[in-house]
């Protein structure tokens, strides 16, 4: 392979050397860095803030003038979502007026977080919390029910 | 007495063994099922098994409207979701003729971009792992992090975007995203050095990836390869250049191409690409016109009956998407054609004649996404 | 009280000095190896968390020093399980026949100038000798596993070992030429103005690439490859008997660690702290470098690693055992 002439013994020793330099520049890449500080969170002892676009589970928006949301029940939000997640109800007081949602029920084990309940309500009734520790011990309680949270949430 | 036993060689029949580089191995990224024909350590046949995460995306297609089935493009290939997502948005605006405004396409191109370095970045250093360095990994990690914060500023998510929508995107940009992202591509440019440092020169790696896997030119183009694995073979075709879609035929690029078709090919043109990426996002970032960012769709799409055919550059090659409409609001049929299933079985041709520690450089470096090949 | 000293005076006289001195030497070393180990499996992730820019553990105890102690502890409890059609007497002494000749390799290292628990005029020559066992056991381990695997990392790793046996020993050939002496006491003191590592840098580099692809370390340890192997020869092992495996490399790593201090960098030598504290900075520093080697590098393919050993260091480690030789007469 590399053992005649002696242009080839010299090429020889060339690539070994050429090798280690190779080899120290990479190893002074990783030594530069172990004295860099830290770049990761302690996530109990330091948390994160979320953006405002974050999509965390769907929640309802308590306007000013109703004090409550604005939710008619129109069912949009439960036909257009992929996973039917959502269920709605809704009554009215007397004939003729418009329905009032007093129960709005979403299934959060089946939610993708794909917006298009949100976008697509007409009375602009629903957005994103940014709430992301949602941890359960049973599977029942992944069941939200938005207007009593909103209710707690006074 | 000593009696010598001799083995009598004509019952043994087998030389060769097989070995199940199997569902679940720590380097096979998702789970690929290979079932190597080993002599030695010297493969001898390689054959991959697929299917192990079908989900049936292309069956959930036929039970759902168009705007349901948005969710769907993004997981089938999650490393450059926002890619497919704008895929499938544009696909059903050609066969309904919506037009989008600028803004919006440049939206668009700026996000992909930055999808795509990020998916680069999961795709290169897993190959590097793949060789045994840990650290370029980590390293590679933390470049993501900055660019999925980026996106959840814009799209709200970090991993499963649905961020596109038929006629343009779902809400704006902000000025946080617009400073955030031209720091990071400062910063990102001076990473690329460290990163030649460390890997490119290192004699180990060149070792290990010159000569290995080496894809010639005609069973590139007659397994139906593409992306940067087609291009690291001396083919210099992308969609974005040979079938131009949404705003890139404004911005300045290269493609970068290299003829040697071995695995350090193939690194140096991911390695290439990123710079390309960033150049685009630097142009689009100077020429951003106001506008609006969604055209006027109507809010159940019903398209013409017919079908299309959409193809796009996602990090991995090309991808198609064809759709066949019959004037309801449910489609007929979605048919996807992802480039990591004819990328993959390039291996069964490639693989003979290495080593067993080679399978794994190369699979690497073909940068397959598994539940891309069975959607 | 006085019948424990007379019960201790007569068995002193009937073994005599030397054999008490190796019992006690090697019971405290019992003691004393496994934390030590357990401190080096800290320091390890620690280093390679912090090459990542990342803390590693934080939660038990201060920085995480107790979590590797709770480890061992955890592993201690686990299920010993033997796969069905594993060689049974084989699976069972191999994780043995690694662990104990790494103790005997502690007998002849000179801590400091009054802590060697025996002096063996071929003390060099007895840690490379037990030190080859670990060949042996790999291969049991790998065999009796019943697995491919194992089997491809069992094999990969005897001819490795084979391969760089050699370079060790020429390197070491060129120290001890120059102090005519196998013994690791004399070799220390013989170093008193001017350490070996200035004479012999080149020795002393061959000497570091050999010992970490002999401990099967990276770059070279395509033995135990997790990314190809899944984990080589110990993949069918569990709990303490592969609790056994892992203190095996980390005591081969510090015994080879400690050869290269005694050998080139001057053993025990220092100005002003005591000899012992010198010895351990050196040890630490050296191991602080091959970890700092494993987090930076990728593997060494197998045919590439045979051809480094056989074409690259055994020509410059015999070059220069000969420049030494030929120097050393002459002068």
């Amino acid at each position: 392979m590399k053992s005649s002439s002696s242009g080839s013994f010299i090429k020889y020793i060339l690539d070994i050397l050429i090798g280690a330099k190779s080899l120290a520049v990479g190893m002074v890449v990783t030594a530069r860095r172990l004295f860099k500080p830290i770049i990761t969170v302690q996530y109990p002892y330091q948390k994160l803030t979320m953006t405002p676009n974050f999509r965390g589970h769907t929640e309802l928006i308590r306007f000013d003038d109703t004090q409550s949301h604005r939710c008619v029940a129109c069912g949009l939000c439960a036909r257009i979502c992929p996973s039917h997640a959502i269920k709605v109800q809704g009554e009215k007081d007397k004939a003729g007026s418009p329905k009032t949602g007093f129960r709005y029920v979403i299934d959060f084990s089946k939610c993708s977080h794909c917006a298009l309940c949100v976008d697509l309500c007409p009375e602009q009734t629903l957005t994103f919390s940014k709430d992301y520790e949602l941890v359960f011990y049973e599977r029942w309680d992944t069941v939200f029910d938005l207007t009593a949270r909103l209710e707690n949430r006074s | 007495m000593l009696t010598i036993k001799t083995i009598d060689d004509s019952n043994i029949h087998q030389r060769v063994y097989q070995l199940n580089l199997g569902p679940q191995h720590p380097s096979t990224h998702g789970v690929m099922h290979f079932i190597l024909t080993l002599d030695g350590e010297v493969v001898v046949a390689c054959d991959p098994h697929i299917g192990y995460s079908h989900r049936g995306h292309e069956k959930m297609a036929e039970n759902r409207t168009y705007e349901q089935y948005l969710p769907n493009p993004t997981r089938m290939d999650y490393l450059s979701g926002l890619i497919f997502n704008y895929g499938y948005c544009q696909a059903v605006e050609k066969l309904c003729g919506i037009e989008v405004p600028k803004r919006a396409e440049y939206i668009r191109v700026i996000t992909s971009e930055l999808n795509r370095i990020a998916s680069h970045m999961i795709g290169i250093m897993d190959f590097v792992m793949g060789l045994g360095a840990i650290t370029p990994f980590v390293y590679g990690w933390d470049d993501r992090e900055q660019i999925l914060d980026l996106l959840e500023m814009v799209c709200g998510s970090r991993l499963t975007y649905s961020y596109g929508r038929f006629g343009g995107v779902r809400n704006d940009i902000t000025q946080e995203f617009y400073d955030g992202t031209r720091r990071f591509i400062d910063r990102m440019r001076k990473r690329l050095k460290d990163y030649h440092d460390l890997i490119t020169g290192n004699i180990i790696f060149i070792k290990r990836s010159e000569n290995v896997g080496v894809l010639s030119k005609e069973t590139a183009l007659e397994y139906g390869v593409t992306g940067p694995t087609l291009r690291g073979s001396g083919v210099p075709y992308d969609v974005r250049k040979n079938e131009p879609y949404s705003a890139y035929p404004e911005f300045e690029f290269e493609i970068p191409t290299r003829e040697e078709g071995d695995c350090l090919a193939r690194y140096l043109v991911r390695m290439a690409e990123l710079e390309q990426s960033l150049n685009i996002i630097e142009q689009a970032l100077d020429r951003l016109p106001p506008g609006p960012i969604r055209a006027d769709v109507p809010r159940f799409i019903t398209p013409p009956p017919g079908e299309v055919y959409f193809s796009f550059e996602s990090a991995r090659g090309a991808v198609g998407f064809y759709i066949v409409s019959d004037g309801s609001r449910i489609p007929y049929r979605i048919k996807v054609r992802s480039p990591s299933f004819s990328n993959v079985f390039v291996m069964s041709k490639i693989c003979p004649g290495h080593f067993l520690a080679d399978v794994i450089a190369i699979f690497g470096s073909i940068d397959v996404t598994v539940p891309e090949i069975d959607r | 009280m006085s019948q424990l000293i007379q019960l201790w005076n007569t068995v002193y006289a009937f073994l005599g000095h030397d054999v008490t001195a190796g019992v006690i030497g090697l019971l405290i070393l019992l003691a004393f190896i496994p934390l030590h180990v357990v401190f080096l499996v800290w320091f390890e992730m620690k280093v390679c968390a912090h090459i990542q820019l990342r803390p590693a553990f934080m939660e038990v105890g201060p920085h995480g020093i107790l979590q590797n102690l709770a480890d061992g502890i955890k592993m201690i409890g686990k299920d010993l399980i033997t796969p069905k059609l594993a060689d049974k007497f084989l699976y069972f002494i191999a994780p043995i026949v690694i662990f104990i000749p790494a103790f005997v390799g502690y007998i002849v290292i000179p801590f400091s100038p009054n802590l060697l628990i025996k002096d063996i005029n071929v003390g060099v020559l007895l840690i490379f000798a037990f030190s080859s066992l670990t060949v042996l056991s790999v291969l049991m381990a790998g065999w009796s596993s019943n697995n491919k695997y194992s089997l491809i990392g069992a094999v990969r790793s005897v001819a490795q070992n084979v391969a760089y046996e050699l370079p060790l020993l020429l390197s070491t050939m060129s120290v001890v030429i120059m102090t005519n002496s196998f013994s690791m006491r004399e070799i220390i003191e013989a170093q008193s103005p001017v350490w070996f590592v200035v004479y012999q840098p080149v020795a002393f580099i061959l000497f570091l690439i050999s010992t970490t692809a002999e401990n099967n370390r990276a770059p070279f340890d395509l033995v135990e490859a997790e990314s190809e192997l899944v984990s080589g020869f110990h993949t069918e092992y569990t709990g303490m008997r592969f609790g056994l495996f892992f203190l095996a490399e980390y005591t081969n790593m510090v015994i080879a660690a400690s050869m290269a201090t005694a050998l080139f960098l001057g053993g025990w030598r220092g100005p002003f702290l005591p000899g012992i504290v010198w010895f351990f900075i050196k040890v630490y520093f050296l191991i602080f470098v091959v970890y700092w080697i494993r987090w930076t590098f990728p593997r060494i393919r197998f045919d590439q690693l045979m051809n480094f050993a056989w074409k690259v260091m055994i020509p410059v480690a015999l070059l220069n055992l000969i420049v030494t030789a030929v120097v050393l007469k002459v002068l």
